[in-house]
């Protein structure tokens, strides 16, 4: 009885301190106008981000929920099914989702004062979105595994290379799903069936596609260049392959919810993402930026430098569940 | 009077723990069940239909259940060898070994399979030295594959079975033996002929619970079957909800519900006939320690290494990873970096993860135990009409998968006006159904062991039934409430598959910041975050166990 007193009485001690802590945490934030961001940027940049932010605009609090694409619009199908979106900006890698959440009538329009620097193709002209970050799926090649000059150099020789190859899964990932759509609008589903029969490997994300190709598992990988420059600064053997057909240019767009009950702290989020500095500091992670004005990573090609091919979001907004049951069908079998 | 009035106190007991139960397990489990009749056409058998034609769905039920029956007929060989090694002979050092293995056991199964890919995966830490040793191109094994999945299945949950058959070895009657070998029968003649049968329930009892386990997990088939292309049903749900499909998702959960409380009912039934409360006696004559003599050393080297390659190779893999500046770097000590842990500590989310985690530790553990011994003293002591279902409700979480229950909580407790979701609160409902039965089983077997005489006693004496509970039934049940608790608030702790589909900012768990950290390609954070963690675990259980002297887990 004596050691469950004791039990008890430290339990209850452990407890009131955690009880205590978040809520401490939580009247200190209350004078603060809280923003609340739901992203699939990686939560390591995703923090220092929000924090560099904070240090500028003492008076906004960004908190966050960071997931992959998929998960985070399961969430947001959960939440509207019960009162209603909670985030006050959403930051996600799947470009098609906010053509969908416009015709819902869930965003908020907001045109910012940075936003005439970033170019018209990855814009809504209403304002209701715009890109803040170019990722760019590329073919990344472990230079230990297969030496640059035998490397495809184009999406279309990339099966031949079987089981050296992998790439992210659109279930998941919402650039892999850009792809997708994009492949299939332009040529059906022949390139996915003929690297399901080669017998490409497929992985969660883009970031689990890298770290494949860095620990030598792969030789090849469909992933995202920053990823691929941030793993080769490192001293990762890897190099990126820009296919000739075009990078798929995932704008990553940001927007205001209709519901957000602080717009005001939110425009000024997306006005600090858009502007020189937001940028830059993109730039510091690899990420190629999306204002002409602003340098690209050394090393990488500034965005008017690069082919792109063209994405067709809202067909792939309108056929989401299609294209994502599809695929499961040929390649995850 | 004081009868009559006794017997009414007991029912409202009853009535309470009964609607305790309705909120937290029929009535979400209910939802489950009859949204899966729903589609898009309405009511309909059209989900069901969906799975039974699609190979792919069907083919994932298939799989979960043979993976399943693999991982638990691969547990009860190595967990009963072990038990046996480890309590019947003279092996030196079976108290540090058997230790090592509960330490093995509290790695989550999750972090266990990250290591085991760090270790065998194609590029592994084992692998790389091998393929050099044998110059093999390639290894002529692929951790990436079903028999991966089953492998890692079994390093987790072998320690089950092996908890289960040395409980029953150490308790065991020697007489039995004892008169088998007065009669002149060699060691071995009495280890199959009398000792094996005699915790052959035991065998099957851990055996069970390796199943249930494997059924359930989602953390390793996630980690390792995709590459491979092989689903099982927890997977496919999580797709189905990816896709997003909802209504094959429900259909999928009940077909997992089904096969996971087939044996659970199986289990029912003959517990229900056979003659349930055989106390085991005084332990008067201990079993006799079997003599190895010449194979004790190569034996001790044997199982040496086998109980490391389960517990201390795995915490060392994850460390060294944890170490490394990125994935893959070659092990050299420029490659090495205490960056990881020093990102860590400073993040806020892992430190908040680790405070939510902690505090739903503690009131999942409190509130299943309290609830709990509510339960058993009705079924086990009261014997009051109904309560053997409230026992058998109370525990259907436990064949119910965590993912599933998960679902059925956002189903039932969502809708306004009890919009939990998102909340703290439809976490702490979801770990009170997961580990619920855990705690009604540990009170149900305490309970058992105090003879009603006891209660008899206090109750002629005119005690009435709080004063009982409070002098005569808590105190004599004290210490296997300790260990209850202990063994939810354990993985609790470290709970992912529940806090993955619930959590919301602010909520994050422990388990939720690993996986994310794991999935987003950060593998060497994960890794550093898991370090802590189990360093957590480990201290907490040796701190327990000193407590409680031997009760920890």
């Amino acid at each position: 009885m004596k050691t469950l007193t004791k039990i008890v009485s430290v339990s209850v001690i452990v407890g009131s301190l955690v009880c205590i802590a978040p809520g401490a945490a939580q009247a200190q934030g209350s004078a603060k106008g809280k923003v609340l961001l739901y992203t699939s940027v990686p939560l390591q940049l995703a923090t220092q981000f929000a924090d560099a932010f904070m240090r500028k605009r003492r008076d906004v609090e960004v908190e966050l929920y960071r997931a992959g694409s998929t998960e985070v619009i399961r969430k947001l199908a959960a939440e509207r099914e019960t009162g209603g979106i909670r985030a006050d900006l959403i930051w996600l890698a799947d470009a098609p989702l906010y053509y969908e959440l416009r015709d819902r009538g869930e965003l908020l329009p907001y045109i910012s004062p940075e936003a005439k620097h970033i170019p018209a193709d990855i814009k809504d002209p209403k304002g209701y979105f715009v890109g803040a970050r170019l990722i760019n799926l590329i073919i990344g090649v472990n230079k230990e595994v297969i030496p640059v000059k035998d490397a495809p150099k184009s999406w279309k020789a990339l099966p031949d290379f079987g089981k050296k190859v992998v790439m992210g899964n659109p279930l998941y990932s919402g650039s892999n799903f850009v792809q997708v759509a994009t492949f299939v609008k332009k040529d059906g589903w022949g390139w996915f069936v003929r690297a399901r029969a080669k017998d490409v490997a497929v992985v969660r994300g883009n970031s689990e596609a890298a770290k494949a190709l860095a620990g030598k598992e792969f030789g090849l990988a469909v992933t995202l260049d920053y990823i691929v420059a941030g793993l080769a600064k490192k001293g990762a053997p890897l190099e990126i392959i820009w296919p000739e057909e075009g990078a798929i240019s995932v704008p990553s767009p940001i927007a205001i919810s209709r519901a957000s009950k602080n717009p005001e702290g939110a425009k000024a989020f997306v006005d600090y993402v858009l502007s020189k500095e937001g940028q830059e500091f993109l730039v510091k992670q690899e990420v190629i930026p999306v204002r002409g004005d602003v340098k690209p990573p050394s090393g990488q090609p500034a965005a008017s430098q690069i082919k792109f091919l063209p994405i067709p979001y809202e067909w792939a907004a309108k056929n989401a569940s299609e294209l994502r049951e599809r695929f499961e069908k040929i390649m995850l079998h | 009077m004081t009868k009559l009035n006794n017997f009414d106190r007991r029912y409202y007991l009853l009535i309470a723990a009964g609607v305790f139960v309705l909120l937290i397990v029929v009535y979400p489990l209910w939802q489950l069940f009859y949204r899966s009749f729903f589609s898009a056409a309405g009511f309909s058998l059209d989900n069901y239909l969906k799975v039974l034609s699609t190979p792919v769905y069907y083919r994932s039920l298939f799989n979960s259940i043979w993976v399943a029956l693999a991982t638990s007929l691969l547990c009860m060989i190595v967990g009963t060898i072990l038990a046996f090694v480890l309590v019947r002979t003279d092996l030196p050092g079976r108290g540090r070994l058997k230790n090592l293995l509960i330490i093995a056991y509290s790695i989550p199964p999750f972090f266990a399979a990250i290591a085991w890919i760090q270790l065998l995966g194609p590029q592994g830490f084992l692998t790389r030295p091998l393929l050099q040793w044998f110059d093999w191109s390639s290894a002529p094994w692929n951790i990436y594959s079903a028999g991966g999945i089953v492998f890692v299945m079994t390093t987790h949950y072998f320690v089950l079975v092996f908890l289960t058959v040395a409980a029953a070895l150490e308790q065991m009657d020697a007489s039995l033996e004892e008169a088998a070998r007065a009669s002149g029968a060699r060691t071995g003649r009495i280890m199959f002929g009398i000792t094996l049968p005699l915790v052959l329930p035991s065998i099957f009892a851990g055996g069970l619970l390796a199943f249930i386990g494997a059924l359930a997990n989602f953390g390793i088939p996630a980690l390792l079957g995709m590459r491979a292309r092989f689903f099982v049903l927890t997977t496919s749900i999580y797709y189905a909800l990816s896709i997003p499909d909802f209504p094959l998702a429900t259909a999928l959960s009940m077909m997992l519900v089904v096969v996971g409380m087939l044996p659970l009912l199986l289990q029912w039934r003959i517990q229900k006939n056979e003659g349930r409360y055989t106390v085991i006696s005084g332990k008067s004559v201990h079993p006799a320690e079997i003599r190895l003599g010449a194979s004790r050393k190569p034996l001790f080297l044997g199982v040496s290494i086998f109980v490391s390659l389960m517990s201390l190779v795995p915490m060392g893999s994850m460390l060294v990873s944890a170490l490394l500046k990125y994935w893959g770097a070659p092990l050299t000590p420029a490659n090495l970096t205490l960056e990881h842990f020093a990102y860590i500590l400073q993040l806020d989310i892992a430190r908040r993860a680790i405070g939510n985690s902690l505090l739903l530790a503690l009131l999942a553990a409190t509130m299943t135990m309290f609830v709990g011994v509510v339960i058993s003293y009705l079924f086990v002591k009261a014997k009051l009409p109904g309560s053997r279902y409230l026992d058998l409700l109370g525990t259907v979480p436990y064949a119910v998968p965590h993912t599933v229950t998960a679902i059925a909580m956002i189903l039932a407790w969502s809708p306004p006006p009890a919009s939990l979701y998102g909340t703290f609160w439809i976490i702490v409902l979801a770990y009170l159904a997961v580990y619920l039965p855990f705690a009604i089983r540990t009170t149900n077997s305490t309970l058992q062991q105090i003879h009603d005489s006891l209660e008899e006693a206090a109750r002629v004496s005119g005690a009435r039934l709080l004063r009982r509970l409070k002098d005569v039934i808590l105190p004599l049940a004290s210490p296997g409430m300790i260990a209850g608790w202990i063994l939810v608030f354990m993985p609790a702790l470290r709970e992912l598959t529940v806090s993955i589909l619930l959590y919301s900012h602010r909520t994050e768990t422990i388990g939720v910041v690993v996986y994310n950290m794991q999935d987003a390609g950060y593998s060497e954070v994960a890794a550093a975050m898991a370090c802590v963690v189990i360093g957590l675990i480990i201290v907490g259980n040796v701190g327990l166990r000193r407590l409680t002297g031997g009760a920890g887990f």
